[in-house]
């Protein structure tokens, strides 16, 4: 996933965090990222910033994600607190970041409509019915 | 492409740390974790999903240990209110000379108690859902014989209850009840000499139970009418029983028998 030059990124610890100009929110995990509860609020806190007049979509690119622990992945299937994204598509490629995109949709079942992709183009297809 | 030397040997060094970490989170310690490399590959993804499946399996064993915790917390403050109430009902007897009044407290008392003796037992059972129904019947006679006792009484129990059977909580509640009500009647009105033997049985057909309680002492009197000459603790017997879906059957020959199929 490109990072534009023409927008405001959020540069956090683990991730690159912007709303893109299609509507659709993007945030990018960082080579070898090791994500715990705290960068993950980070993100969370970045990513709800993005809110204009409605919820939007987002979209994940974990591709390059190192490990993420349970609290992190409790954070993010947005059970207990509030959020202003309406759905979100994370795309996974290596072994890695499949098994913990699977993992992360099987056990912790988010409470907005979630969905893996290998490809970015089919998961920017499917957000677009959230916008 | 076939791997090298050095890639195989590490490859089998990080499988055998794998198993390692799976083999402490089957003895339920959490204290290691895979460790991640930069590469990326299966080896690293299998680490992932089984640090993954650790914490998650972490999670489950405290939440359970958490409720396990719970569940003897509330037995415990079950059985000690139960008892408070049952020390309550025992200060109502200072200084009262009414001889029915005190033995109505008693008969109270005891009801109560058989009740919270369900509750103390399953707070030190690790399942807290059954108890054995030996150990209960035996220690439930014991305190109602204390109850009733008089100088120079001497009943014997013979209990015959098969030590495997474990009855789940309001089964137990329900036939500590109705125990408490016949053994408390034979020790009170049986044995006009102060002897005699109570004994308990239970016998298990499939799902199906029959007990069988009697005592050998006077028996009912000549004509007794359930309906006309039957009290509160008849009453009970009768309407646990229905609550357990079972049925009473009571005789008097050779003492009083009262068996109970459930």
């Amino acid at each position: 996933m490109e990072i534009p030059s023409d927008c405001h990124i959020n540069d956090l610890t683990c991730y690159w965090t912007w709303m893109g100009l299609d509507g659709i929110a993007r945030t990018k995990v960082k080579p070898q990222a090791e994500v715990t509860l705290k960068e993950s609020m980070e993100n969370s806190a970045a990513v709800n910033s993005l809110y204009k007049a409605k919820k939007f979509p987002l979209l994940i690119d974990a591709r390059q994600i190192k490990s993420i622990s349970k609290e992190a992945r409790d954070n993010f299937s947005i059970k207990n607190r509030s959020t202003n994204i309406n759905s979100f598509a994370v795309i996974i490629e290596s072994p890695l970041s499949r098994i913990i995109g699977n993992f992360f949709m099987g056990l912790n079942k988010p409470s907005v409509p979630a969905k893996l992709f290998n490809s970015e183009q089919d998961a920017v297809t499917w957000l677009k019915q959230y916008l | 492409m076939p791997l090298n030397e050095t890639e195989a040997e590490s490859n089998k060094i990080r499988s055998e740390k794998i198993l390692e970490v799976i083999m402490s989170y089957a003895r339920l310690d959490f204290s290691e974790k895979t460790i991640i490399s930069n590469k990326g590959d299966v080896y690293d993804a299998i680490g992932a999903g089984v640090n993954m499946l650790g914490e998650e399996l972490k999670s489950s064993v405290v939440s359970l240990r958490e409720k396990e915790q719970l569940l003897r917390e509330i037995h415990h403050r079950v059985k000690n209110n139960m008892q408070i109430i049952s020390s309550l009902l025992n200060l109502q007897t200072h200084n009262i000379k009414d001889k029915k009044f005190l033995a109505l407290i008693t008969e109270s008392r005891n009801r109560i108690n058989s009740m919270a003796l369900v509750h103390e037992m399953l707070y030190a059972t690790s399942d807290f859902s059954t108890i054995k129904f030996k150990d209960y019947t035996e220690i439930l006679c014991q305190s109602i014989y204390q109850s009733y006792r008089k100088p120079k009484m001497t009943i014997n129990f013979s209990i015959q209850i098969p030590i495997n059977i474990s009855l789940e909580i309001d089964t137990m509640i329900h036939l500590g009840m109705i125990l408490n009500e016949i053994i408390s009647n034979s020790l009170k009105y049986a044995f006009e000499n102060n002897e005699g033997t109570i004994s308990i049985s239970l016998k298990q057909t499939g799902s199906k139970y029959l007990l069988l309680a009697e005592d050998n002492g006077k028996g009912l009197f000549q004509g007794f009418n359930q309906e006309k000459d039957g009290h509160l603790g008849m009453q009970l017997i009768q309407m646990l029983t229905e609550q357990l879906n079972g049925n009473v059957k009571m005789e008097s020959k050779d003492g009083v028998s009262y068996k109970i199929g459930f």
